[in-house]
């Protein structure tokens, strides 16, 4: 127990002082520096008060002899109390130290304080007054104080959104600029304020107020607090005010993305529309159709990827990201829309064009074996020098990874040359190619994809003829063991003598090697697949929903 | 039946001990059953809200015998509020009943009925943080956000008795009770405070007709007894037409008839104390210290009334012209102040319109935003 009342002792003094210093919050200075402490503050609020709250009054003043001080001070400090929850912890503080039978006239003058400080808090007197009078107008229309404050604080954010939008261009009637000291001011008495949601209206206005300058009007500080309760989802903003934030305000973009991808990695997946769900209530994709929000969270992505050697999950993230942003981005009805190929780079036209259309049922081979001819004119090409150049046309093929997985299952169904959406897998998998890995790559799948084929049509196998078949090719490399596993999981997916034995052999495949995650999103990605597509194969989609229990399980 | 009425009685008697000396004899238990009792009057107000008959038989009996401040069936529904709140204050409470009251109210997990203290205490700093500078006295913007707020209260009370109203009510004391309430209400505000509330809760309610309200023949019952206030006295409707803006008084002259011949008289008998000094060229005051207009605000008044709707406009016009007549018909300055107020509201339409003309030459770009 002593330990736990240490704590807040430490900081005692600490945060006395600071309430001495900033008094009741009037210089510029002594505003800014509260704003930077209220977290902190609530904090220790909170845990002083689980402190005081398995005490009773005496045993509270003796241990904390100066609480009174503080605590009367933070409750003039109209910052300290609009902000979150401090005013509710200030307040049960207070009740703690409230004494039921006072015994001396020092209890009597503590109860006489703390009723004060209440009715400060809560009457309708002015905040400067010590009095407990209440407006007697209001108490003859027969409302309370919160009535009035309810209307007051409503009435005073419509009075500064009027204020703040005369700063904008408004037909001819230029009415006077607002300078940027006011603006920034406003931010700066907003900031406790934020997850009040009478504000809501003032903050749209304050992130669609740029004024004319060419500084950033609005504290980072204040920025920084928006984004973080807008991802907590304590706040709701309109797209056009969130997207404004992301715009002017680098670091929350790059907060939000983070943040998303921490969610999503963090979240037990069980079902990629759940992850789709999450995407899109982050806004992210809505907001990408702004280029230069597409470049910073590509950027993200990018690295994400590399840092994590390319992780199945952040692979499947990322492709779902890019599927919603090509739907959000076709049902945007704005007029000055830029068209999706000028997000990608300009060199990579035809193949992004060829990427961007919807997989469709029929010719898809045929479609698929294009893709694979412009990818190899474009990797074979003389100007692809770099590990940057190579990299950004093999992130371009992966985030549209859909048409892998299609050209996986084309491979084993359709009966046509495999080398082109061989060479395609090749190339996802094994992309480069200065000690001829990928041609290695392409010599091994060409030989596993052989011995698949022939068992495709099988309506009877069993595991160890699979095992066989896949062992007669000798695989040297680990890309190829990538490549075999894709293969392999979609044989046993559309298969018919694959749907047998594809419990066990899956079993096999991730007891023996770590080729569980891969499976296991290979297994989401063609769930989401054909639920949007449609597809009438319900065998295929049971087969994958109890494959995906079955791992979900063991993982 | 009669039961429930009994019980709602004694609201009106809970309030008035909560803000006594009377409380000085509570223990903890006693205010536990004042608490309880609010809980269950607010229970009460959630089941009756949506019957008008029963809320209307309740808010007669909340009426009765209760003379100053009559409640009114939406007590009930603040009644948590209003008692724990006015306890509060109440410094002649004792400390174990104090305590009891600070935990029901105020500690997590108090009962969902009780107002949320957080958000008010909340609130409160917010509106001390949001708090406009202070302006200049006089300036001619929009009235302040503490006058606003004051008069969406003053309405939504005034809407409130409209509706418990007795249906085919009108009779002549009614319309004088309802007045004298009003009246008693305004009382309580310093009387250049009552004035702006007063303005400002008629444009609200302007607006809130032009929306469609104008339906209800129950409107009137809203701005009826604030505009009767406002006439009933010569002094306080001159002091309204001083201290408010003229723009302000134009609109509401504009919807309000009852307004126009009243200010439209008092502009004339202003206007016709003013003297023109040769000398310096100008109309002025002929006392000091009178509360009168000068003579630019009397140009600035008229000036707005002119750029309203056409009617008013039009009869505006139409009384200057009339008073120059009478004042002999003038086509010079300096004789008579008509007939200069006329040639200078004349002269600013026509700027107006000459700036529309050329704004309509310009070209200007079309701004996506």
């Amino acid at each position: 127990m002593a330990q736990d009342t240490a704590v807040p002792k430490l900081n005692f003094e600490y945060w006395l002082d600071k309430a001495t210093e900033w008094g009741q919050a009037t210089t510029l200075e002594s505003q800014k520096d509260v704003c930077r402490h209220l977290p902190q503050l609530q904090e220790f609020l909170q845990q002083i008060y689980e402190t005081l709250k398995h005490m009773n009054s005496i045993e509270a003043i003796q241990q904390f002899p100066l609480i009174g001080q503080l605590l009367g001070r933070l409750c003039w400090n109209p910052f300290v109390i609009g902000y979150d929850e401090s005013q509710k912890t200030l307040m049960w503080c207070l009740c703690c130290l409230y004494s039921s039978e006072p015994q001396n006239p020092v209890e009597l003058k503590a109860n006489s304080w703390i009723r004060s400080l209440l009715c400060h808090l809560l009457s309708s007197s002015k905040w400067e007054s010590n009095e407990a009078g209440t407006n007697t107008f209001i108490s003859a229309l027969g409302y309370t104080s919160a009535d009035y404050y309810s209307h007051l604080v409503k009435n005073m954010v419509l009075s500064l959104v009027t204020e703040l939008k005369g700063n904008q261009f408004n037909g001819l009637n230029i009415q006077e600029r607002v300078p940027a000291s006011r603006v920034s001011e406003v931010s700066l008495f907003c900031l406790p304020l934020i997850t009040l949601p009478d504000l809501t209206p003032l903050l749209e206005t304050l992130l669609l107020c740029h004024g004319g300058a060419s500084q950033e009007l609005l504290s980072s500080e204040f920025l920084d607090a928006v984004n973080e309760a807008f991802l907590k989802k304590k706040i709701s903003l309109s797209e056009t005010a969130i997207f404004g934030l992301w715009l002017r305000h680098l670091p929350s973009l790059e907060k939000a993305t983070l943040y998303l991808l921490d969610q999503l990695v963090s979240i037990q997946m069980t079902s990629l529309e759940e992850v789709a769900c999450v995407v899109k209530d982050s806004l992210l994709p809505q907001a990408a159709s702004h280029p230069a929000i597409f470049r910073v969270v590509d950027e993200i992505f990018k690295n994400a990827l590399l840092e994590t050697d390319g992780a199945p999950e952040v692979m499947t993230i990322i492709q779902v990201f890019t599927q919603l942003f090509v739907q959000a981005h076709q049902n945007n009805n704005k007029q000055h829309k830029f068209p999706l190929k000028a997000y990608f780079s300009r060199h990579h036209q035809p193949l992004v064009i060829a990427l961007l259309r919807r997989p469709f049922s029929t010719h898809c081979s045929q479609h698929l074996k294009h893709i694979s001819e412009m990818l190899k004119t474009l990797v074979e090409d003389e100007s692809i020098r770099s590990f940057v150049d190579l990299f950004e046309i093999w992130f371009l093929i992966a985030r549209f990874g859909e048409w892998l997985d299609i050209a996986a299952e084309q491979l084993l169904k359709a009966s046509a040359e495999p080398d082109a959406l061989l060479w395609l897998l090749a190339f996802y998998y094994s992309p480069q190619n200065e000690n001829q890995q990928r041609t290695q790559t392409m010599v091994e799948a060409r030989g596993v994809y052989d011995q698949l084929v022939m068992l495709f049509s099988c309506t009877v196998l069993s595991v160890k003829d699979l095992q066989a078949a896949v062992h007669k090719t000798d695989t040297k490399q680990s890309c190829t063991q990538h490549l075999t596993t894709h293969l392999l999981t979609s044989f046993l997916l559309f298969s018919s003598g694959g749907h047998m034995i594809a419990q066990e052999f899956i079993s096999h495949i991730t007891g023996t090697s770590d080729a569980s995650k891969e499976v296991c999103s290979l297994l989401f990605r063609t769930a989401y697949r054909i639920n949007r597509n449609g597809e009438r194969n319900q065998r295929t989609v049971k087969l994958v929903n109890d494959l995906l229990q079955k791992l979900t399980l063991k993982v | 039946m009669e039961a429930l009425l009994e019980q709602v009685a004694q609201l009106p008697g809970l309030l008035a001990v909560s803000r006594s000396a009377l409380v000085r004899a509570w223990d903890a238990p006693t205010l536990g059953r004042a608490l309880e009792w609010a809980r269950y009057f607010q229970h009460l107000h959630g089941r009756f809200r949506a019957r008008p008959r029963l809320r209307a038989a309740l808010g007669r009996r909340l009426r009765q015998g209760q003379p100053g401040s009559p409640l009114g069936f939406r007590h009930l529904g603040r009644c948590a509020a209003l008692l724990g709140l006015a306890l509060l204050e109440n410094r002649a409470l004792p400390p174990a009943a104090c305590r009891r009251l600070l935990q029901s109210l105020l500690r997590p997990g108090a009962a969902a009925e009780a107002p949320s203290l957080a958000l008010l205490a909340r609130r409160k700093a917010a509106s001390r943080l949001l708090a406009p500078a202070p302006r200049p006295a006089g300036s001619p913007a929009a009235l302040e956000p503490q006058v606003r707020a004051e008069a969406q209260m003053l309405l939504a009370r005034l809407r409130e008795e409209e509706e418990e109203a007795e249906p085919g009510g009108g009779r002549a004391g009614e319309a004088r009770e309802r007045l004298r309430w009003v009246a008693g209400l305004l009382e309580q505000l310093p009387q250049p405070r009552a004035l702006r509330v007063v303005a400002a809760a008629l444009q609200q309610q302007r607006g809130g007709d032009e929306e469609g309200l104008r339906g209800r023949a129950g409107g009137g019952h809203v701005a009826g007894p604030l505009l009767s206030w406002l006439l009933e006295s010569q002094e306080r409707f001159s002091a309204f037409c001083l201290l408010l803006p003229g723009s302000l008084l134009a609109s509401l002259a504009a919807h309000y008839s009852q307004l126009r011949p009243p200010y439209l008289d008092l502009l004339t008998a202003w206007g016709s104390r003013l003297l023109y000094d040769p000398l310096q060229g100008r109309w002025h005051n002929s006392c000091l210290g009178e509360a009168e207009l000068s003579w630019e605000e009397l140009r600035e008044r008229f000036d707005c009334l002119c750029r309203g709707p056409a009617l008013l406009r039009g009869q505006t016009r139409a009384a200057l012209e009339l008073l120059k007549v009478q004042d002999g018909d003038f086509h010079i300055c300096g004789l008579s102040v008509w007939t200069d107020l006329l040639m200078e509201v004349e002269k600013s339409l026509r700027k107006e319109e000459e700036e529309l003309a050329s704004v309509d030459n310009i070209c200007y770009p079309v701004l996506s935003l």
